[in-house]
């Protein structure tokens, strides 16, 4: 048979795809003396839900939140090696690392894998050495920046001009003789982190089920007045003394 | 790339209390390169009616002479203005009548229709290229910034707005949005329609 001649004779490709993408969408603010990191928690494949609850935002330590995004396996992965490291300098140092070191160092981890990419969008928040908030956010090889809000995931392109406009006052000019604040208070950023998600949850398929806030606070910070009798609000502060950090968590729509 | 992003460009139609609002962009463009920042695509229909025609250029310049024609042929033989939700119709069947060879449109309307007890009834529709309508009863999007304008939207927009508080969310919900889309912008143009006039402002926008 001619057919199955030519089967024999041709060559046949094998192929096999290492990446696929897990939606959900993730978001870091930062103010004066505080930071702002919160998640999704949807799983998703395509059109299917794999689970409604896998978190997105770990606590790496306290002063510092990684929130990771895009392809699953390899952000839980990520996180893992990341964690290490910073024990391992705990070991050698006796202290946990400083946020900016931490941000260099996920470069070079990323960077590290520059013809392998770990396929995830990283957004990195907490609290600098000199007591400011700070996000630093990168690309899935390690180009990173430090900046005052940022949006990653599925409903980026949602959340962020939104984000724009209201941490940044874009497209807004300042009543005569007054100016725009550098920095919001907590009581103001965390009803613009929920509405942003829910209006996420709203139109994009891949954002919704529940919400995970993780909040950085400096020590002595007056932005702990007010949180603490929040709704659903938990204390994950590792140490006693320092910065400390709450996860709030909220339940979005599950269609 | 997509013709759909050809020439760029976005329209935003939100609803208010007894108003409508109609935005869009001016950019006009050949894919990445810019070629006008004064291209207009929303043009009037009746006193009341307003269509926006975001997608191809040269099928913008096509339809708004189709539905000039076709709006003009109805006046005359039914001898009244047409209503909002019949030229929504008329939109959708001019649409599908392509059905396999399509303009490449996504029109948005906006109008109000006055009611038999005396009242205003504010209307906004958005149909996609082969003309299947979606009545919204709080804003509509089209365009290359659609995804960007349902995210600020969705956050800005809130129920029965008056007509000064309407334009400037529309504005501010179409402006944040232009901003994050390299293929819309280049100034922005706004009209806000009330029962008895029509608020028609340019906006200056970010020219990068």
């Amino acid at each position: 048979m001619p057919g199955s001649m030519v089967a024999m004779t041709q060559p046949v490709q094998q192929s096999f795809n290492p990446y696929t993408e897990n939606g959900g969408t993730i978001l870091a603010i930062a103010g004066s003396d505080f930071s702002v990191i919160a998640g999704d928690t949807r799983q998703s494949e395509g059109y299917s839900i794999q689970t409604r609850y896998a978190p997105k935002v770990f606590r790496l330590t306290d002063k510092a939140v990684l929130a990771v995004n895009g392809f699953a396996a390899d952000g839980n992965m990520f996180v893992k090696k990341v964690k290490q490291r910073l024990e391992w300098y705990r070991h050698a140092h006796a202290k946990d690392m400083p946020i900016r070191a931490i941000a260099r160092l996920i470069q070079t981890m990323l960077y590290a894998r520059r013809f392998f990419p770990y396929y995830v969008y990283n957004i990195l928040g907490g609290i600098e050495e000199d007591g400011t908030g700070a996000v630093y956010s990168f690309d899935p090889v390690g180009s990173y920046e430090r900046e005052t809000c940022r949006a990653a995931g599925a409903a980026q392109s949602l959340v962020q001009p939104f984000l724009d406009n209201q941490i940044y006052f874009k497209n807004q000019t300042p009543a005569a003789g007054t100016q725009f604040p550098q920095h919001l208070p907590l009581t103001s950023v965390l009803p613009l982190v929920i509405d942003s998600f829910t209006s996420a949850t709203e139109r994009h398929i891949e954002v919704g089920d529940g919400l995970e806030i993780y909040v950085v606070v400096a020590s002595g910070s007056t932005s702990l007045q007010g949180l603490q009798n929040l709704r659903g609000v938990q204390e994950v502060t590792g140490t006693t003394d320092g910065e400390r950090v709450f996860v709030i968590r909220r339940e979005l729509k599950k269609d | 790339m997509s013709i759909m992003s050809h020439n760029g460009g976005s329209v935003i139609a939100m609803v208010g209390k007894d108003c409508v609002a109609i935005a869009s962009d001016l950019r006009l463009g050949n894919e990445a390169m810019g070629i006008s920042s004064n291209f207009q695509r929303i043009f009037p229909v009746s006193d009341r009616i307003y269509l926006g025609l975001p997608g191809l250029a040269t099928d913008v310049a096509t339809l708004r002479e189709k539905f000039r024609f076709r709006v003009n042929m109805y006046t005359i033989k039914e001898e009244r203005e047409i209503k909002p939700e019949t030229f929504a119709h008329l939109v959708s069947s001019t649409l599908y009548e392509h059905r396999f060879g399509p303009y490449f449109i996504e029109p948005v309307m906006a109008g109000i229709s006055k009611t038999p007890t005396g009242g205003v009834k504010p209307f906004i529709a958005a149909t996609d290229l082969i003309g299947c309508l979606n009545f919204a009863k709080d804003f509509v999007v089209a365009g290359t910034a659609s995804d960007k304008l349902y995210g600020v939207a969705e956050g800005l927009w809130e129920p029965d707005l008056e007509p000064e508080d309407l334009f400037e969310t529309i504005s501010q919900t179409l402006l944040n949005a232009v901003d994050r889309d390299a293929f819309s912008g280049w100034g922005a143009l706004v009209h806000v329609i009330t029962k008895d006039k029509v608020i028609t402002r340019t906006l200056k926008g970010r020219m990068d």
